[in-house]
């Protein structure tokens, strides 16, 4: 069964991040007073590296179970396109680094968050935070250039661990591509394999139309608009494997949805994956 | 009735150090406990820390040990005694955690607690009124208990077909603010052993192996039966690589029921140390 490999430091898996940070991601998004796109966007990122770091996490030590890259694509003033990559010490032509490395990038901020104090009431406490991409947006939306960098960075990964569970590609974007058609480059990036399964396409749509939330759609039919329906084209449809783990964490999903999700949360893609035994249905973890 | 010679075997999972091993298993040293205390009682028990909770590796040691040497009421069993005998394996948990030193990535799950799956076994060695041996076992999760008695497996428990394992099962947590509804998760089974019955505790990726063998109608405990130490790690290897085992931490405890007084006090291990 495709979609299956078993998930280790021998045989990692691997989150490619690509993250739309051209002009028109300043613009607010939808439902969110003082949330810019570009805000969304860096948090989402943020969020969804902190649960692979944490998903790795031993206690004290991170296990090499995945392999992590950023790239960031915007242009300049005259339209050249700027590609990118947010992790330190690498490149776009090279933009892995194993979580272990990657947690070692991060710039740790204190926050007081407000937690239930388990007995009724709440009770401010500081926690820790990690941040590796601040907000961003200039220019153009050379999304199609970005697409080209992902794919020969995806063709070298899946040379070096042919045998790993595939790449799984997250491009965060508002979807206004400016530089071509990103459909087909998409497209053949999903024909990039392992042995275990083509490379998955997932996208996180954020939008100023003030519509409601989408997430994990199994048709076009209903996306509010054009840019949503292309994106909903370039994500690949969930694997079997995912949809059974996404339906442990309460997602309904069945045999054509796909990983795309219209300003909606998408932390819960990165627990479609398993790298073994995790917390069990009858605990809630606080 | 005694036990003959004990076998524990254990792996790591692959591409992980041995040191990053989280199942853990007691059985000597409880048979040792088992003479101090009372040379009638035979424990043992396996356990499997959850890959993804912090500090899996200490509770799930934390758990083993505890239950043979200072074991869990079975025949009384219920959430309070249970709630009680936990109760000591959380505070040296909390007292193993080095808490001053934990990263950011490690502090929510930390503080949520660790979590590890539980089976335990305790054998009455000197036979009951009716002549038989009783034996009583508990479970929390998916480590599995097999007896197999003249050729055909006899008790599977608590799962018994390889499609119910799964990467969520029931797990007790170290921090009781989290233990959910624990007693609606546990199990218990009880039962008599006989002469030449065979018993194998194992962790949850080699048990579903086990199911799995004996759905084909094949007799995987042959199979582990005659596995030597110094075998089980190419053994274990060579399933991973068939892709007929999943690449998980792994446990074996098979010992057999004989007939002698003496109980098996040494017991055949793969040679490394936890």
């Amino acid at each position: 069964m495709p979609y299956s490999a078993d998930i280790s430091r021998d045989k990692p898996g691997c989150f490619l991040f690509l993250v739309d940070r051209s002009g028109s991601m300043v613009g607010a998004l939808s439902g969110q007073p003082g949330q810019r796109k570009m805000d969304q966007a860096s948090d989402a990122i943020n969020r969804l590296l902190d649960a692979v770091s944490q998903r790795c996490s031993s206690g004290l030590d991170i296990r090499d179970y995945f392999h992590i890259g950023i790239l960031g694509y915007n242009t300049d003033d005259r339209g050249t396109p700027i590609i990118t990559s947010a992790l330190a010490g690498t490149s776009p032509d090279q933009p892995f680094l194993p979580i272990s490395q990657v947690v070692e990038t991060a710039q740790v901020v204190e926050r007081t968050v407000r937690e239930s104090d388990g007995a009724g009431g709440i009770v401010e406490v500081p926690r820790r935070f990690p941040v590796w991409l601040e907000p961003h947006a200039e220019y153009g939306t050379p999304m199609c250039e970005a697409l080209n960098f992902a794919s020969q960075a995806l063709q070298n990964w899946v040379g070096q661990f042919p045998d790993s569970f595939p790449p799984i590609v997250i491009n965060v974007s508002d979807g206004n591509a400016n530089d071509g058609d990103p459909e087909p480059l998409a497209h053949s990036i999903m024909t990039l394999q392992t042995s275990d399964g083509n490379v998955l396409v997932f996208n996180v749509h954020l939008s100023e139309m003030a519509t409601m939330p989408v997430q994990f759609p199994d048709t076009e039919e209903g996306l509010p608009d054009e840019l949503a329906v292309r994106l909903f084209r370039m994500s690949s449809i969930l694997p079997e494997s995912s949809r059974n783990l996404a339906a442990s964490l309460d997602l309904t999903m069945n045999e054509n949805s796909r990983g795309f999700v219209f300003n909606a949360d998408m932390t819960s893609l990165v627990q479609f994956l398993d790298i073994g035994t995790r917390g069990p249905s009858n605990i809630e973890l606080h | 009735m005694s036990l003959g010679l004990p076998k524990r075997f254990w792996a790591p999972k692959a591409g992980n150090a041995s040191e990053e091993y989280e199942d853990a298993s007691n059985l000597a040293s409880s048979l040792r406990a088992a003479r101090s205390l009372s040379a009638d009682r035979a424990l043992m028990a396996i356990c499997d820390g959850a890959s993804e909770a912090a500090f899996s590796r200490e509770w799930a040691n934390i758990l083993t040990d505890a239950f043979v040497s200072r074991p869990l009421d079975l025949e009384n069993l219920d959430g309070p005694v249970l709630s009680n005998w936990l109760g000591p394996c959380e505070s040296e948990w909390n007292e193993a955690v080095p808490w001053e030193r934990i990263p950011w990535h490690g502090e929510a799950k930390t503080r949520a607690g660790s979590l590890a799956a539980l089976l335990g076994l305790t054998i009455e060695l000197t036979p009951d009124r009716s002549g038989k041996f009783p034996w009583r076992a508990v479970a929390i999760g998916d480590c599995c208990l097999f007896v197999v008695r003249e050729g055909e497996l006899e008790v599977s428990f608590p799962l018994d077909e390889s499609g119910q394992f799964n990467s969520t099962p029931s797990l007790i947590c170290s921090n009781p603010d989290n233990s959910g509804n624990l007693w609606e998760q546990v199990r218990q089974l009880s039962g008599e052993f006989r002469q030449d019955d065979l018993i194998l505790l194992a962790s949850d990726a080699l048990a579903a192996w086990f199911l799995q063998q004996h759905e084909s109608r094949a007799r995987p405990w042959e199979t582990l039966l005659e596995l030597e130490a110094a075998e089980w790690e190419g053994w274990v290897q060579e399933r991973r690589q068939e892709r007929s085992m999943r690449n998980d931490d792994s446990t074996l405890i098979v010992v057999e029921v004989e007939a002698g007084r003496e109980t098996g006090n040494a017991e055949q291990t793969n040679g490394r140390e936890q």
